[in-house]
């Protein structure tokens, strides 16, 4: 870090490559219910936020604690914003349950709400589609869902939740 | 290529990236020593302000009044206390110790207020306990410690926001404390009482406030960036 602070550019590579190495160690430690992208997006969050800090660092200090530092921040920020996306989800779904959403539209709008979600359920990956079928189109429980995709209860939360949001952006979109 | 390869690829991207661009930061010097940077930024705010409004007329003999002026200490030294520690929550690896540095200070300006407070009631009875309105030192203190306070701030962008509601809290604590110390040079306010309700209020609401938006004003940087 000392000759990355110098201007040492091949020191800094070498530096930030060893940090993404040990943080993806720590991240799937600290967070196994994190996809491997989500693992991904975690450890590169901290590799920003190391080189945004790089000028809080004092050479007459060790390095490792100044970066366990921010990796722990920035694992706990990420958890919160974990726990926040899924209660959000969650209320969502509630209230598609609660609300008949059944409006006087006409029959072209139908078609082209139709032919957008369509569109929309095409752009998601495989993964995305089958949690979106299973939880939403077969209105099955997460455990149910898990079970017949063979996949975990937080891939599925995660898998939906991203599809979810695809869906919306393409439908706002549209 | 497996899909982890793929994002660890993304990674390595990212890491080209950051290494080329920009050119490495001048180290951040000690938060005492950036603490005493910013007081002098926001003392003479606070006497440019003082002069502005006017000095009470009494104020030669407040001067030389040793309960006026070692309140006004510890009240200053919270303020210097909470800058310093609002700072030094900003850099990782730096002690959690350093969030009690204005407790001291803090207390004793709380408790030279209560002292005050019993002594009026012992010198004039009920009458030396009386709270009248007085909202003006609210508006005077937030007024004195906005330049302060947005100094504070930008100096804090320029950390890790590690527990920013705390950090924010901190620093309006320090910018109304140091606005309360300017305040008490030209409002002529000076029953323990309601300097304890009013000013120890205004400025414990400010950083109450300040706290509370701390998530918002100190996020970490997106990805974007």
């Amino acid at each position: 870090m000392r000759q990355a602070q110098a201007g040492d550019a091949a020191a800094y590579a070498g530096l930030l490559s060893e940090v993404a190495l040990r943080m993806r160690r720590l991240v799937r430690r600290r967070a196994p219910w994190l996809s491997s992208e989500d693992a991904e997006d975690v450890v590169q969050d901290i590799l920003l936020s190391l080189h945004q800090a790089r000028a809080t660092w004092d050479p007459a200090r060790p390095f490792m604690p100044w970066m366990v530092t921010i990796a722990r921040a920035r694992l706990a920020d990420n958890a919160r914003r974990h726990a926040r996306r899924l209660a959000i989800d969650l209320a969502a779904s509630d209230l598609a349950e609660t609300f008949c959403d059944r409006p006087t539209n006409s029959t072209s709008d139908a078609v082209v709400t139709m032919m957008s979600l369509r569109k929309a359920m095409q752009d998601l990956s495989p993964a995305e589609r089958q949690a979106v079928d299973l939880l939403r189109l077969r209105e099955m429980s997460l455990t149910e869902a898990a079970e017949a995709s063979g996949s975990t209860v937080a891939a599925l939360k995660v898998a939906v939740h991203r599809a979810m949001r695809k869906i919306r952006a393409t439908l706002g979109r549209d | 290529m497996t899909t982890d390869d793929t994002h660890a690829k993304g990674t390595q991207a990212l890491i080209a990236r950051l290494v080329t661009q920009a050119p490495p930061p001048r180290p951040l010097a000690h938060p005492a020593r950036r603490a005493l940077g910013w007081l002098l930024v926001a003392l003479g705010f606070g006497a440019a302000m003082v002069w502005v409004i006017g000095p009470r007329p009494d104020l030669a003999e407040r001067l030389v009044d040793a309960r006026f002026m070692l309140e006004q200490g510890a009240a200053l030294a919270m303020g210097i206390a909470a800058a310093i520690a609002a700072l030094a929550l900003t850099i990782p690896g730096a002690s959690a110790l350093w969030r009690l540095l204005p407790v001291g200070p803090g207390v004793l300006w709380l408790g030279m207020l209560s002292v005050g407070c019993l002594r009026d009631w012992w010198q004039w009875g009920a009458v030396g306990l009386r709270l009248t309105p007085d909202p003006a030192c609210f508006g005077y203190i937030a007024l004195i410690g906005s330049l302060p306070l947005l100094v504070l701030y930008t100096m804090l962008r320029r950390g890790v926001p590690l527990a920013p509601r705390l950090s924010l809290a901190l620093a309006a604590l320090a910018a109304a404390g140091l606005g309360n110390v300017a305040l008490r040079f030209f409002h002529m306010q000076d029953a323990a009482l309601m300097v304890l309700v009013w000013q120890g209020g205004s400025v414990a609401l400010l950083a109450l406030m300040a706290g509370l938006c701390g998530r918002r004003l100190l996020p970490w940087a997106p990805r974007a960036a």
